[in-house]
């Protein structure tokens, strides 16, 4: 079998003659960048072969390389095939980045009330006088210390076996794990002496592209350890219908597997941070969208995306963590938050839960922006909510150099207007390499003060400007000179770029103006709007406004909850009275299927303008064209 | 006048007891905004909720059924002043006059045609409606022969423009039990009018002069017992036609005059201008228009008129996506790719024909929209072709691998090309200049 | 009482004037205000309504043009201006609309000849012209400078501006005291759209007509039909960006199955009807500018505008 040697950090890996260098990488644990879903089509995944042969279809595939490139051994890593020992050279481009992660102190305010918890017993042992049975005593003596009547509580035969050896090696004195289920209790472990402070539990948020774990103690809640990485299962697919469909071509076990593997790495991280044993982790509460939490489930996602779109479940679930392959206590519990409909899962009912709405009287408009969009609007009497694709413009796809938030990316971005030129600030402060959303925010508003683009978007090419120019096939502005940038290539925007992020853009508005429209509430009448998700953390609000992201309210009305379904998931851990209220809240939410709904593409095509047809909508935003004008005479 | 849901969710009980079948009051609230709903499956609400979401959901314009049988036809249940708010329901009947001064053969040969002509348009058999026998004789008699003449060779539903009471009963005598409109009670006697054609179950056509006094002259009616009703405000220009007939739809449908909720009647034979009174007819409300037998091309042209304007405005007409062949095309024949937007292909394939150009058209599903809007909304890409090639085998059909786009599509050519691995040319964006492009490019 | 219409407006139509006679520095022998509407087509007291006005259209290369007009017409449509003269004298129009179809040949070149072809069509007929140009955004400016040019301080109607090539028109309009057509796919949002692409630069309202593509009727016209409606219906509520007047031509009428497969009897008498029914239809949902082909559609029109609109409101002799 050929050995796969991966540079520059020389990891080899035997792979199966045949399968793919993408396939190969995997198996070494390097985790590089497939946009499409392993098609050929992104041209993300270039690797270079060094040494050694393989196969490679140059006429269909090679034209994301130059002829020198190919020659010196270029190859998408998805369509090269193993057929001998090679050395393969990944470009730093190639590898998935440590991404910028939501990940911040949580200000929770939540009444701390676990659903598992232990009790420390003195026990006394059996005589002859006092024959009952170990299970009695022990149940007796969780009542008599202040548990739940012993008639209330299960107790699994694993657990059974274990407790004559516990209760005599440790000479009666136990600490017991009981935890809430269904109609009752669960006796969930014995453990021999005083172990009451080693009770923690884990919130996770299961991302489409990231994973994100707090460790806590149950005890008092405190945070223990934070960890985060990269979904596995991303080797499979980025965006979550080439998940769907990878799991329909028999593979929903992988993604199941990848699932878990992505939480337990997860979890170890933190675990290690906390210094604390997983063995000791009591509880775990996901949330995450429908089809994440289906396939951490095993369950066949497969109905969701296919008319008429039904999830197999819809309220929250519980198990036993093991059974699903978490590596946490043998008998911990699992909590999956419930779901709206297929498209808006648990992460946004933790949303909803994080960000207070379902609270307040206020009407609040909260919006999660990836590659697909919720919006949900309501207050605690009503909700409406909607989804749909915005495209991968927002996030740095479809844009010839939009990339994720890596190092290297222009996050923030200002134009000169009389100069026209760019101002910019990369993560990391290195040399760009590309822009990421937050950066395509700013400059499509900039572009648009500028009067480079008029309102649809257009390059107006009249304007003589070294910057201004026809790319090879669209009117393109430069953003970087070549030898300003680390990829060696001028960094430009193309109109189709523009046309594609402004696609993007109008989804979003049009979505919320259909479900404003649908429940009659004027963007005055909007109290808060909520950004959700790490995309609403770090983009420029105004410039949000300006291009028609979202409706225009006045900037204090905007916030981000940063990431609503970590945060959501702590919540439901440390407090079970609210995981009632989550089943509530997801059936109280209305569902709008904006594909049925006939004013959604008239809102869609009156939002592909920028800001929006109707600049009424956006008086602050008129003002600042009306200065842009006067100043461009 | 229409509630937003969030406004009928207010009058709702909000118990989700979920016994009108709806999980949420909510979702029974978007129900019932979206005209879908039924507010009789809740059975919490209070008078003044029933009585608020009533008023908005019965329909203002009543429902009236003419004739009987196969070719009955209903007409009224409207909505709207304008389609695009929602619809119009129900086209109106196009009745052809006959006199009855006219012989046998010539008023059979007029019905046979009534009877018999079908124009087949995007799947859908058109037909004119009835006959309106006129009684031009002032004879009661000869108007009633006449009826038996026209009900003699077809079962069509039928409007007897009497004149008098004494031949509307001739006429009725003929067909009473039909449900034909008898045409027409004034405010001199309708009481007659109202009594005879309630006794057969008639539908009355009413005349007054002013939309004032018909809504008068129609409660009346309603008192005396009759209420399938038709408005015939008997226009003498167009102008007067176009005002009286929006004056009554208007009043119809905010019930603000409740007595106007009722079909308008219209004979487009009076204006000097046939063609363009009826056309005023089909736009402007009309429910049950008469006219002189049709020309052909008048035929067509008025049935394909009445079909556009009752057509779901919200739902555009959609090709079914896949492979169709013009002509006899063979190995070598262009294939042209183009969207499911009917417009779009039935003008491709009009050009196509007229150019005598065998070849494969290609039809992507993008909804229904245009080439032009379904690129800029992305409902038109690559991968769509690319699978539209695959699914419809159109690799198995002909032996090039060349396809051509629409101009509008011009942005995709490249794309096209990579996930194909087709050669793409692009087309012209005008259909009308496809003829010459292929003539000029295809020939390579 | 009176029962009268409840719409309640608060916008006018804006107006337009097309065509220049000489006391405004021009050739024509009359032009045209369109547009101040404040009701509906037809509906309202008749003060306030302008009548419709008949375009016929005509091309300097007949090759892509309806067979049956080309046959009907007979040799005329080889002599473009003899074509537009034939038009005014025995059929009537409000207005001549040339369609430059020579500049769609590929390749195109011969731009000296645009200013020939127009100046031809402006002696032969004293009625006010619109002029198409390029259908080529690559070709756009040169042909649009010397449509603009040729018909200098006649105030012609150039067309037609899309959202995506909408600058050399408009500066060829401006540079030249000219009007534009305005044209978007089917689409009340797209149609505010370019009219505020316009605006933004300096193209004034007053010189902006909409077409919102007509579809031939049975094929997409229900489409436009209603989307003139919405546009007259939004400029009466007060959108002053959707506030003029409207041109409507379905360019497709003739090239449809119903007409091409009429009996060879009755091709003319099918190919009148259908753009009669269609651009009657358009005048009701609020055109103000009804383009037609065959020259027997001019008088069916004719006779039915005038049934409602008896006075010619809209000349200015």
């Amino acid at each position: 079998m050929p050995t796969v040697t991966f540079l520059p950090g020389f990891r080899k890996v035997v792979a199966e003659p045949g399968s793919t260098i993408l396939e190969a990488a995997q198996k070494a644990g390097l985790h590089m960048n497939v946009v499409c879903g392993a098609q050929g089509k992104c041209g993300k995944c270039s690797v270079y072969v060094k040494s050694g042969t393989f196969d490679f279809d140059r006429e269909k595939y090679g034209t994301f390389f130059s002829a020198e490139d190919l020659d010196s051994g270029a190859c998408l890593a998805c369509q090269a095939y193993v057929t001998d020992d090679i050395s393969v050279f990944i470009p730093e481009n190639s590898i998935i980045q440590e991404q910028k992660i939501l990940i911040e102190a949580l200000g929770l305010e939540t009444v701390f009330n676990p659903a598992v918890w232990k009790y420390y017993l003195e026990l006394a042992p059996p005589t002859l006088d006092d024959p009952s049975p170990d299970l009695s005593r022990l149940l007796f003596g969780i009542e008599k210390y202040g548990g739940p009547k012993e008639g209330m509580i299960y107790v699994p035969l694993e657990v059974i076996r274990r407790i004559p050896k516990v209760m005599r090696d440790s000479g009666w004195k136990i600490t017991a794990t009981v935890t809430l289920v269904p109609g009752g209790y669960r006796l969930i472990d014995v453990e021999k002496g005083n172990t009451l402070d080693r009770i923690y539990g884990v919130a996770v948020d299961l991302g489409t592209t990231t994973v994100v774990v707090y460790l806590r103690s149950l005890v008092n809640g405190e945070v223990l350890g934070v960890a985060s990485n990269y979904n596995h299962q991303i080797s499979c697919g980025e965006d979550i219908l080439s998940r769907v469909n990878y799991a329909r071509k028999g593979g929903l076990q992988k993604l199941q597997k990848l699932a878990v593997d992505s939480i337990n790495t997860a979890i170890t991280s933190a675990a290690n941070v906390a210094g604390i044993d997983r063995e000791d982790i009591y509880e775990v509460v996901v949330a995450g969208n429908t089809i994440m939490t289906h396939i951490l489930m095993e369950i066949d996602p497969a109905y969701m995306i296919e008319e008429p779109y039904v999830p197999v479940v819809r309220r929250y679930l519980t198990s036993a963590a093991r059974r699903v392959g978490l590596e946490v206590q043998e008998d911990a519990g699992i909590f999956i938050f419930p779901a709206v409909s297929d498209y808006i899962g648990g992460d946004i009912v933790a949303d909803i839960l994080a960000s207070g709405m379902a609270e307040s009287e206020d009407v609040s408009l909260l919006i999660d922006i990836g590659t697909n969009f919720e919006v949900v609007l309501g207050n605690r009497d009503w909700m409406f909510s909607c989804a749909g694709a915005a495209g991968p413009a927002l996030e740095g796809g479809e844009v010839r150099f939009g990339m994720r938030a890596n190092p290297g990316a222009i996050e923030q971005i200002s134009l000169d207007l009389v100069s026209l030129t760019p101002a910019y600030r990369t993560i990391n402060h290195t040399r760009p390499k590309g822009i990421c959303g937050s950066g395509l925010i700013d400059l499509l508003a900039e572009l648009l003060r500028a009067c480079i683009i008029d309102r649809t978007g257009r390059i107006n090419t009249q304007i003589a400007h070294e910057r201004i120019r026809y790319g090879t096939r669209f009117p393109e502005f430069v953003i970087a000179w070549k030898d300003d940038t680390d990829i060696g290539k001028d960094i430009v925007i193309t109109e189709n770029d523009i046309k594609n992020l402004i696609m993007s853009k109008a989804s979003v508005l049009a979505a919320c103006s259909t479900l404003m429209n649908q429940a009659g509430i004027s963007r005055d009448e909007i109290s808060h709007i909520y950004f959700s998700g790490a995309f609403g953390n770090y983009i420029n609000k105004e410039n949000a406004i300006i291009i028609g992201l979202i409706p225009e309210v006045p900037g204090e009305r905007i916030s981000t909850i940063g990431n609503g379904a970590i945060e959501g998931a702590n919540i439901a851990l440390l407090n079970r009275k609210k995981r009632k209220e989550l089943d509530e809240i997801a059936k109280r939410i209305a569902y709008i299927e904006l594909n049925a709904e006939p004013s959604f593409m008239d809102e869609y095509t009156k939002s592909t303008f920028l800001p929006h047809t109707d600049l009424s909508l956006f008086p602050m935003v008129e003002e600042m064209l009306n200065e842009c004008r006067i100043r461009r005479g | 006048m229409a509630l937003k849901a969030l406004d009928i969710y207010k009058l709702l009980p909000k118990k989700n007891c979920k016994e009108c079948g709806d999980p949420t009051c909510l979702t029974f609230a978007m129900k019932l905004a979206s005209g879908k709903g039924d507010i009789e499956k809740c059975p919490y609400l209070d008078d003044h909720a029933k009585s608020v979401l009533g008023a908005s959901t019965k329909p203002p314009v009543r429902k009236i059924k003419i004739g009987v049988g196969e070719r009955a036809f209903v007409v009224g249940e409207e909505f709207v002043q304008f389609r695009h708010e929602k619809t119009f329901y129900h086209p109106p009947g196009i009745m052809v006059s006959v006199s009855d001064t006219q012989t046998k053969p010539e008023i059979e040969q007029i019905v046979t045609n009534v009877r018999d002509y079908v124009l087949t348009r995007i799947g859908m058999d058109l037909r004119l409606n009835g006959i309106a026998i006129r009684n031009d004789s002032n004879n009661p008699e000869q108007f009633g022969t006449a009826v038996s003449y026209a009900e003699g060779c077809a079962d069509l539903p039928v409007v007897l423009m009497a004149g008098t009471l004494a031949a509307a009963e001739a006429g009725l005598h003929e067909c009473g039990n039909y449900r034909p409109i008898v045409h027409c009670a004034t405010r001199e006697n309708y009481r007659e009018y109202c009594s005879l054609t309630k006794k057969s179950g008639a539908v009355l056509a009413i005349r007054a002069g002013t939309p004032d006094e018909m809504a008068e002259l129609s409660t009346l009616c309603t008192e005396a017992g009759q209420d399938a009703l038709l408005l015939d405000l008997s226009s003498r220009s167009l102008r007067q036609f176009i005002n009286d007939s929006t004056i009554i739809r208007q009043h119809a449908i905010t019930r603000t005059t409740p007595s106007l909720g009722y079909p308008v009647f219209y004979d487009a034979t009076i204006p000097d201008n046939a063609d363009a009174a009826l056309v005023l007819g089909i736009l402007k409300y009309g429910a049950v228009i008469v006219i002189g037998p049709p020309t052909r091309p008048s035929e067509k042209a008025l049935l394909t008129l009445r079909q556009n304007i009752y057509t779901d405005p919200q739902k555009p007409i959609q090709m079914t996506a896949g492979l169709y062949r013009v002509g006899n095309p063979g190995k070598d024949a262009p294939v042209l790719m183009t969207v499911n937007f009917s417009l779009t292909y039935f003008t491709l394939q009009g050009y196509l024909e007229s150019s005598r150009v065998s070849c494969y058209m290609l039809i992507v599903d993008t909804e229904g929209l245009s080439v032009l809007t379904a690129v800029a909304a992305g409902k038109l890409n690559e991968t769509m072709v690319r699978d539209a090639i695959k699914k419809y085998g159109v690799e198995n059909e002909v032996s090039h691998r060349t396809l051509i786009i629409p101009g509008y599509a011009s942005p995709l050519s490249g794309r096209i090309e990579e996930e194909t691995g087709w050669k793409v040319l692009v087309g012209p964006r005008d259909a009308a200049e496809i003829g010459e492009y292929l003539e000029t490019e295809w020939k390579a | 009482m009176t029962l009268q219409t409840q719409n309640i407006w608060n916008g006018r139509i804006g107006t337009v004037t097309i065509g220049a006679d000489r006391a405004h520095g021009g050739t024509r022998t009359l032009q045209y205000t369109l547009g101040g509407e404040q009701d509906l087509a037809a509906v309202g007291p008749g003060a306030t309504q302008q009548r419709p006005l008949i375009a016929a259209e005509i091309c300097d290369d007949p090759g892509i043009w309806s067979p049956i007009v080309n046959t009907f017409m007979g040799d005329t449509v080889n002599d473009t201006a003899g074509w537009a003269g034939t038009m005014e004298s025995e059929y009537h129009p409000d207005i001549v609309r040339l369609h430059l179809t020579s500049t769609r040949k590929r390749n195109f070149k011969d731009f000296s000849g645009i200013p020939e072809t127009v100046s031809g069509v402006l002696k032969s007929t004293g009625l006010p012209l619109i002029i198409e140009g390029s259908n080529d955004p690559s070709i756009d400016s040169e042909v649009y400078q010397k449509c603009g040019e040729a018909s200098s301080g006649e105030r012609v109607l150039l067309g037609t501006a899309e959202a995506g090539r909408y600058r050399s028109i408009a500066a060829a309009a401006m540079a030249y005291n000219h009007c534009i057509i305005a044209q978007s796919p089917i689409d009340i949002n797209l149609a505010k759209q370019l009219n505020i692409l316009l605006k933004e630069i300096g193209v004034p309202y007053d010189r902006i007509l909409i077409d919102p593509y007509t579809g031939a009727l049975g094929y997409g016209f229900e489409y436009s039909y209603s989307v003139m409606e919405r546009i007259r219906y939004a400029a009466l509520k007060g959108d002053q960006d959707l506030a003029m007047t409207m041109i409507s031509a379905a360019p497709d009428s003739l090239n449809i199955r119903e007409v091409r497969e009429a009996r060879d009897d009755e091709t003319d008498r099918t190919a009148a009807t259908w753009e009669f029914y269609t651009a009657f239809s358009a005048v009701i949902a609020g055109a103000s500018i009804v383009c037609v082909r065959h020259p027997l559609a001019i008088p069916l029109l004719k006779s039915a505008i005038d049934s409602i609109w008896p006075h010619s409101a809209g000349r200015e002799a």
